[in-house]
């Protein structure tokens, strides 16, 4: 599916359930999600921590409400559950997405200034070079005697500072290999938005509400 | 061929004194020029006014070929003129090699029919075709350079900017680049100007050199050019002292069975190597055959095969806290190894943890006077030009006097006279305090006397050089 409507799809159906109070949806779309990540072979791992981290999350919140309140049982469940149609649908669509297909997506058919697509496009890439960084941050701590814990301020003020070096050197090389803002580009791919996108967008979307009409009390 | 006009440029940068002062200079159309001058002279500046990334001072002109840069359109402007920067990593955007070349390709409006020749033919005259699809941060810095130097043959810039594109590049990878370069300047008439310090392998294609100085820029005469190139004839560079270990020296590290892979590729194979201690030993071989990831082993920064021990104790064991005292890095990056704002700060910090009482107040103001960076106390780290940077960084890592010291590339981007005054630092302080240093160097200029031995990394083996006599 076309990158950008994939995106405003996850997005839509995430605002849309965040206003209403549908468990049977809620878990309708965690099978869904489930499947799709099935079909395209998800890690066993990243599934188990997609799924530790919302439980360890959603019970805290459940149990606190349980203690204070007075939320009805409906209203729990919904919560619980709309918790895990955030995850999964975000990872749903992370997983099944290149962050490049996605960037020239944006740039082309959601006609988003190049500026804004790449400057997503490097803040993806930066991800991996941050955490390599910390790494050697602590360690260049450590040779001159201090010791940085993770709570350290320092730590990061280093890492932000060594991250708007980064950002300025990025400027300077995308500059130098012709960028300039607003100024027309050419595609090299072309990332087609084809009739089938719009058809599974629509029908969907389509899905959803006519879940949520049936579901509501 | 663009002919290169720079007249009354002033260039001061924030808050600091002037850098560039009233310089008028003319780089000819299809010709290689040379520009050469002490680190903190201005070169990169120079080089990133004339590209175009740093916008011009007012009062300054800057023409190719009588027309300024902001005359031209966008897509004009990078094929009349490109900089290839010093650091190689940092020069581009996208993921791969493929889609770095199509990325600059795009910008220029290229249409995407004519794209995949430009970019076969780029490869090939650089001679990387087996590169296209590799991930560009997973190549070493002279692959990097010379996918570099293939984007700015497809974009085909007629005036080509070099900053220190060799500061730390083997010299086979240096010698082709240099190569390429010239087949450009001769063939196809493009306009070269090339910072460096070293100046070897350069005087068959020099008449003239450029030498930035003072904020001015002059041009040297034929005699002079052949002059200051004669200094770096190829004999300077030969190790002369340097011996095979023998049984009865002694060693700090001992590495059994120790091999390095890195993304599926292996870069030695396993193998039992000493490591001496209380002397010199110099580590060299190709870019990209793993000397910096066998440093950052060493430190810990990295997965290994085998095990590693120092003084006896497998370096795993021994607590991290105690071992970075022990066994330091200098970083290849200078900036990786500060972690305060000021020149002041960052000297406090390693007054206050290192060793104190052999680096008095004193003596740090006397090595801060030979490393010429005496009255910087209040500049920030990050605006010190990067040879400035390399040197307080080693005088940062000195002051910790840990026993045993790994200098990855620590004379990368220096002139001459701030390598002979790192040099003399550094061999007096490991002389009075008895240090183990090992180094990785591709600049060996001026090294031999004070290196007692060679390791040479090829063909995925360590070996120790020794001179036969």
């Amino acid at each position: 599916m076309n990158p950008s409507l994939k995106l405003a799809l996850v997005v839509l159906i995430a605002l849309e359930i965040s206003f209403t109070q549908v468990w049977t949806v809620n878990v309708a779309l965690i099978v869904i999600s489930l499947v799709i990540l099935g079909l395209n072979r998800i890690h066993i791992r990243t599934l188990v921590w997609l799924t530790v981290v919302p439980l360890f999350f959603a019970s805290a919140l459940i149990w606190s409400l349980m203690l204070r309140g007075n939320a009805t049982p409906h209203f729990l469940i919904v919560l619980f559950t709309r918790m895990f149609v955030y995850v999964y649908l975000g990872a749903t669509f992370t997983q099944t997405t290149v962050p490049l297909e996605l960037t020239r997506s944006l740039e082309q058919n959601a006609k988003l200034p190049a500026k804004f697509a790449y400057g997503f496009l490097a803040a993806f890439n930066l991800f991996p070079k941050i955490k390599a960084e910390v790494a050697t941050v602590h360690a260049a701590a450590m040779m001159r005697g201090q010791v940085l814990h993770f709570w350290s301020p320092q730590l990061y003020f280093k890492v932000i500072l060594t991250a708007m070096n980064w950002s300025d050197q990025l400027a300077s090389a995308m500059m130098s290999h012709g960028f300039v803002e607003w100024a027309p580009r050419t595609y090299a791919i072309n990332v087609p938005l084809r009739t089938r996108d719009w058809v599974i967008f629509g029908a969907s979307l389509l899905l959803v509400q006519i879940g949520l009409f049936i579901g509501l009390p | 061929m663009a002919t290169v006009n720079i007249e009354h440029l002033t260039y001061a940068p924030d808050h600091q004194d002037p850098v560039l002062k009233d310089l008028t200079a003319t780089f000819l159309g299809g010709r290689f020029s040379l520009l050469t001058g002490p680190s903190g002279s201005g070169k990169t500046t120079l080089l990133r006014l004339i590209a175009g990334l740093t916008p011009l001072p007012t009062g300054a002109t800057l023409t190719f070929n009588g027309q300024p840069l902001a005359a031209q359109s966008p897509q004009q402007r990078s094929q009349t003129v490109a900089l290839l920067f010093q650091e190689p990593s940092t020069q581009f955007t996208m993921d791969t090699v493929t889609n770095e070349l199509r990325f600059a390709l795009e910008n220029q409006q290229v249409s995407p029919a004519a794209m995949p020749g430009k970019i076969d033919a780029a490869l090939a005259f650089v001679g990387i075709t087996d590169l296209r699809d590799r991930n560009l941060m997973q190549l070493s810095g002279g692959e990097q350079q010379k996918v570099a130097l293939a984007i700015i043959v497809a974009m085909d810039s007629d005036v080509i900017l070099l900053d220190e594109p060799f500061a730390s590049i083997d010299p086979a990878t240096r010698q082709t680049l240099l190569d390429r370069l010239v087949k450009l300047c001769r063939d196809q008439g493009k306009t070269i100007i090339l910072a460096d310090h070293d100046l070897s392998g350069y005087a068959q294609w020099i008449d003239h050199l450029t030498v930035l100085h003072a904020g001015q820029v002059t041009t040297l005469s034929v005699a002079a050019t052949q002059a200051r190139l004669a200094a770096f004839t190829p004999e300077r560079l030969q190790l002369t002292h340097v011996q095979l270990p023998t049984a009865q020296d002694k060693s700090c590290f001992e590495a059994k069975g120790f091999g390095l892979s890195q993304n599926d590729r292996t870069l030695i194979l396993p193998e039992d190597l000493p490591l001496l201690t209380h002397k010199t030993t110099l580590i060299t071989g190709p870019n990209g055959s793993g000397k910096s990831t066998f440093f950052r082993s060493l430190v810990r920064l990295g997965r290994y095969q085998g095990t590693i021990t120092y003084q006896g104790r497998d370096i795993q064991r021994i607590r991290r806290r105690t071992y970075a005292r022990h066994v330091s890095l200098m970083f290849q990056s200078a900036t990786a190894q500060f972690l305060n704002v000021t020149v002041a700060e960052e000297l406090a910090l390693s007054q206050r943890y290192g060793n104190a009482t052999y680096f008095t107040p004193d003596r740090i103001q006397a090595a801060l006077a030979q490393l010429d960076l005496s009255g910087r106390d209040e500049q920030i780290i990050y605006s010190l030009s990067s040879g400035q940077q390399k040197k307080l960084q080693l005088l940062c890592m000195l002051m910790m006097a840990p026993e045993v010291l790994l200098l990855d590339e620590p004379f990368k981007g220096l002139d001459l006279n701030s390598i002979q005054a790192a040099l003399t630092l550094l061999t007096t302080t490991q002389r009075d305090l008895d240090l183990t240093l090992i180094i990785i160097s591709h600049q060996l200029g001026g090294l031999s006397p004070y290196v007692d031995y060679h390791l040479d990394l090829a063909h995925q083996q360590l070996t120790y050089q020794g001179v036969t006599a």
